[in-house]
């Protein structure tokens, strides 16, 4: 795995996106995330849908491996934690848990985050509906009520599309920056792209498997 | 045989024909007496001949004279692949039988077919009942669906022909398999229209070595007056696009002079198009022209093909919606707007005219751009040399083989030993090997190979009485919904606000509409309101333009029977026949493309380069048909990128494909031979199927038919929204961890199959090799290549570094979007 950074500074906030779908805080050592949907895979098969459990284990593998690359001491999940209903995924989420005693989870709730309150406390995560860390305000989704705030959210799933020369076009997921907010890629790699929802004014961070590109 | 010609039943009927001043015809007679003499059997016969009534009345003569053979209920089960048919011919078949003097009840059963009635077949069934593939597969998912089908005696496949070739044949062939399972002596008869392959049709159909198989066809020949329509100058027709509305003109004389007139249009965008043009042009055509697709209300369908019955319509401009069906007594005129795609239906829809066994079918084309003046002098010298398509069936589809056993499993269950001889049986998977069984057995029970096994997948479990069952009801629901083999676009039901449905349209087209805009459906010019839950609210309309929506799906290819005679046809138009007028017509336009690049003829092989500000364009014209252009434009590209890396859009139909890039190509007269030989011409095949996204495109059917894709269903206020995904990301998905995947193989086996004909492009290949390349520089588009650049389906294929195309884009004038 590789990860690429860009560092941008906002509100006198380093923050650094990384090619790996969550950012860096660094004045908090924390990652920011979004939309990892646990339980997806699972839920599909109790559907009677088959799906690769490996998609949730490489989630989980890029999750462990930026929080050892970061040393971070907190996971900020804007939204979008779990997918559906508590189902077999969640024990191999318990266990991936085991390995960082010390990881302290703060999940603002999504549309998605349907667990129970016991089960939230099992996996000792901490939930909020939003959460204000000067000068940012943590958010799932980003609405009309928030844009006196700074807001990070996710929710959306960005991506951007691409038109070159010869009538090449290129999606990719992307961070989406404006002036008052910060959208975040979706974290799982089993999630669309929406290319649909272009925001005024914003600086769009796409990035591959190797490197970052501003536009 | 002296028995069956003395029966009561064949003088039953005999009697009853004569009363109505008909003789039957002598293959009427030959089914009846094949059939009472236990025969299975294939009729071939154009439509307007009476077919229906031969393999219908056989099993009316048949139980005249053997009554006690027939038990109560069910007797003959008729598929068909249109849902309109059924209707008129249950019309028909009741007619008959009271006529007749029998007490058989005749009833159809479909999508359409109201709640209350289903559930009094399933109390008691019909003596007849006409359905169709997909409904036969909802019956079996049925718990106790054995009774229904315990005493039939007979199965017809009506229009066999439309079936075969695609995945709804495939479900009829299991359909049969399993009504054999019930009713051992069952005895199977295909009804088809002539097609290039009969004895293989014959031999899917009756791949039973108990049966005893015969064949039936009329020596009868529909007689087919084909008249081209030209313009009063050439320029009045683009060189590409599909329109060519300047031809109206030419069209109202037509309607005019005939008493009913089918105007067929390629697709439901086009339809509304010409409606509305021909209302413009005369507008004392309100109320006497209609429009007719599959996307308008079926109470709207029904209305104009009972006016059209009646000759109330004079003109109804339609889709291959109306390609099929029992005949329209006043139809005595058709026109085809723009190319029919293929020879096969081109005689079909030219047969909807002059429908009585010995008049005349009159057809008229209108051409809309020039090249398909080309193409209606190929047409004609096909139909004279009577060279009509193959329908080439489809084997190991194991996205079917899921379907059809989770079917099973949720109807009555299945013992995996007898079910899997049983399926063997049939054509489509009479190559299934012992492992491949297993696979999809696993696909259902275990969801596939998975790292560990996974309790909670439990989709089809194996019971205490050793039957695979499906126990959960929200499954059963589920899957029930998603039995198939016909994969559209996600749809959304059209109302007015105030109440009224108007149709469907796709959600990919609406989704580029704000509120406020107007589109025009089912010929009325509507307002878009909202969008709410899975249905678009509209009103009326003042607006004097509007879009007219384009359906993704309708869009054919040309066959590739069609596409040989129109590469002659080409080469023919340099010099043509006295008699040939298209040609002759055509002429000052082949003679441009003659002068500003080259007319390729029959022995040469055509390459255009031009270089314009979209970037640099490769033309190749192999008029081989769209399908075959795909492989062929994604081998070349390959071929080409394996000398420098590139990145290429794609873009094909059926004359001819283009490549274009944002850099220069190295292509030149020192390495074309090789770009084009025929060595290492399969590898190479196989390398550019996987660089290219045409199996991620077959996947898009495969994923919904396996059941790994949820469609919505339009009007449902419910979206099994947390099942959502896309059939690109599980195709991903699997690429990247379960490479083994039986889905997945078969996604790039269809593009095998379906699409690239080893054999043919082998031959087309072996003719490129023996042809003079010919290289030409143009300076702008010619008119072989301009209709690549406005018109055409496009893929794209790259083998170079990601992060560099995308720099490059960044240093170009890029947009985003």
């Amino acid at each position: 795995m590789n990860i690429a950074e860009e560092f941008i500074k906002i509100r006198n906030e380093e923050l650094v996106l990384t090619n790996q779908r969550a950012i860096y805080w660094k004045r908090e050592n924390a990652l920011i995330l979004s939309d990892l949907h646990i339980g997806k895979t699972g839920h599909f098969k109790k559907h009677g849908i088959p799906m690769p459990d490996a998609i949730l284990q490489k989630d989980l593998e890029r999750l462990e491996a930026l929080t050892l690359h970061f040393k971070a001491k907190y996971l900020f999940v804007v939204g979008d934690l779990f997918h559906a209903e508590a189902n077999e995924d969640m024990t191999t989420f318990k266990n991936w848990l085991l390995k960082f005693e010390f990881l302290k989870i703060i999940l603002i709730k999504g549309n998605h985050d349907r667990l129970s309150k016991t089960m939230m406390v099992d996996f000792n995560i901490q939930v909020e509906i939003e959460l204000e860390i000067d000068p940012f305000l943590l958010v799932h989704e980003h609405l009309e009520i928030h844009k006196e705030n700074f807001t990070i959210s996710g929710h959306t799933h960005p991506g951007v599309l691409l038109k070159g020369k010869g009538r090449q076009r290129l999606k990719l997921p992307c961070y989406q920056v404006a002036s008052n907010q910060i959208i975040l890629p979706a974290f799982s790699l089993f999630t669309g792209l929406n290319t649909r929802a272009q925001l005024k004014d914003t600086v769009t961070y796409a990035f591959t498997e190797t490197s970052i590109f501003k536009f | 045989m002296s028995n069956f010609r003395d029966s009561v039943g064949l003088q039953l009927i005999n009697n009853w024909m004569a009363e109505k001043g008909q003789t039957p015809f002598p293959f009427q007679t030959q089914t009846w007496q094949r059939y009472s003499n236990g025969y299975s059997g294939m009729v071939i016969a154009p439509t307007g001949f009476g077919k229906t009534f031969s393999v219908f009345l056989g099993v009316v003569i048949d139980y005249l004279n053997h009554p006690e053979k027939y038990p109560k209920g069910l007797k003959l089960l008729w598929i068909s692949p249109l849902r309109s048919l059924a209707k008129d011919l249950a019309k028909a078949m009741t007619q008959a039988v009271d006529e007749i003097g029998l007490d058989w009840s005749v009833q159809v059963r479909n999508g359409d077919t109201p709640i209350n009635i289903r559930r009094k077949q399933e109390r008691l069934m019909p003596d007849v009942l006409l359905t169709t593939p997909e409904t036969m597969h909802l019956l079996f998912s049925m718990k106790k669906n054995l009774r229904f089908f315990k005493g039939v005696k007979c199965v017809a496949i009506d229009e066999w022909h439309e079936l075969l070739g695609n995945k709804r044949g495939v479900l009829t062939e299991l359909a049969i398999s399993q009504l054999r399972q019930y009713s051992p002596k069952l005895q199977i008869w295909g009804i088809t229209a002539t097609i290039g392959n009969l004895e293989e049709a014959k031999a899917v159909l009756l791949p039973y070595s108990n049966l005893k198989v015969t064949q039936i066809k009329t020596k009868d020949k529909k007689n087919i007056d084909i008249i081209s329509v030209l313009p009063n100058e050439i320029e009045v027709l683009p060189w590409a696009g599909h329109l060519g509305g300047k031809m109206v003109d030419k069209i109202l004389p037509i309607i005019e002079s005939n008493t009913t007139t089918l105007i067929f249009t390629n697709t439901r965008g086009q339809a509304e198009l010409w409606y509305q043009l021909l209302l413009n042009a005369n507008p004392e055509l309100a109320g006497l022209l209609a429009i007719h697709h599959g996307s308008i209300s079926k109470e709207l369908r029904n209305w104009i093909e009972d006016s059209i019955s009646s000759g109330y319509l004079k003109a109804v401009v339609c889709t291959s919606s109306l390609d099929l069906g029992v005949d329209f007594k006043p139809v005595d005129c058709v026109i085809q707007i723009g190319s029919a795609k293929g020879i096969a239906r081109f005689m079909q829809r030219a047969g909807r005219s002059g429908h009585s066994p010995y008049e005349r079918s009159k057809i008229y084309f209108i051409p809309t751009h020039l090249l398909e003046l080309v193409e209606v002098a190929a047409l004609k010298e096909a139909v004279k040399q009577n060279q009509i398509e193959t329908r080439d069936p489809m084997v190991l589809t194991f996205d079917v083989l899921v379907q059809f056993m989770v079917t099973c499993a949720v109807g009555i269950g299945f013992d995996s030993e007898k079910f899997f001889q049983q399926i063997q049986e049939t054509h489509a998977f009479s190559y299934i090997t012992e492992d491949e069984w297993q696979w999809c057995l696993h696909f259902i029970t275990k969801g596939g190979k998975t790292l560990h096994s996974y309790e909670e997948f439990h989709k089809v479990i194996l019971d205490e009485d050793g039957l695979y069952k499906v126990k959960s009801r929200r499954i059963s629901m589920l899957h029930r919904m998603n039995i198939g083999a016909i994969v559209s676009e996600v749809n959304l039901m059209v109302k007015f606000l105030s109440g009224g449905y108007i149709g469907m349209i796709e959600e990919f087209f609406i989704s580029k509409l704000k509120p406020g805009d107007s589109f025009i459906l089912a010929g009325r010019v509507l307002e878009l309101v909202k969008l709410k839950d899975m249905t678009v609210l509209v009103r009326k309309s003042k607006a004097k333009k509007a879009v007219s929506p384009s359906w993704m799906g309708g869009r054919l290819p040309l066959t590739s029977h069609l596409s040989h005679f129109l590469r002659l046809k080409l080469s023919d138009a340099l010099e043509p026949g006295r008699l040939e007028k298209e040609l002759r017509f055509l002429n000052p336009l082949i003679s441009r493309q003659a002068e500003y690049s080259h007319i390729p003829k029959a022995d040469e092989f055509l390459i255009e380069l031009i270089e314009t500000k979209d970037g640099y364009h490769v033309f190749m014209y192999p008029f081989e048909g769209r399908l075959v252009h795909e492989v062929f434009s994604a081998l070349i590209a390959y071929r080409i990128s394996k000398l420098k890396p590139l990145t290429f859009t794609i873009a094909m139909n059926d004359y001819g494909f283009e490549l274009l890039s944002d850099q220069s190509i190295p292509i030149s007269e020192a390495n074309i031979t090789e770009l084009l030989s025929k060595e290492n011409l399969m590898n190479d095949v196989v390398a550019s199927i996987n660089a290219s996204e045409m199996a991620s495109r077959k996947f898009r059917d495969i994923a919904v038919i396996a059941g790994l894709v949820v469609q919505s269903q339009p009007g449902t206020r419910k979206s099994n929204k947390s099942l959502q995904s896309s059939s690109g990301l599980i195709f991903r998905v699997l690429e990247d961890y379960e490479q083994d995947n039986l889905l997945l193989r078969q996604a790039y086996t269809e593009v095998f199959n379906q699409q690239l004909e080893e054999v043919r492009l082998q031959a087309a290949f072996e003719r490129i090799s023996k042809s003079k390349i010919i290289i030409k520089h143009a300076k702008s588009f010619t008119p072989l290549s301009f209709p690549l650049k406005v018109d055409s389906l496009r893929g794209t294929m790259s083998n170079e570094n990601l992060d560099k195309r995308i720099q490059r884009i960044k240093a170009q004038t890029f947009k985003i979007d």
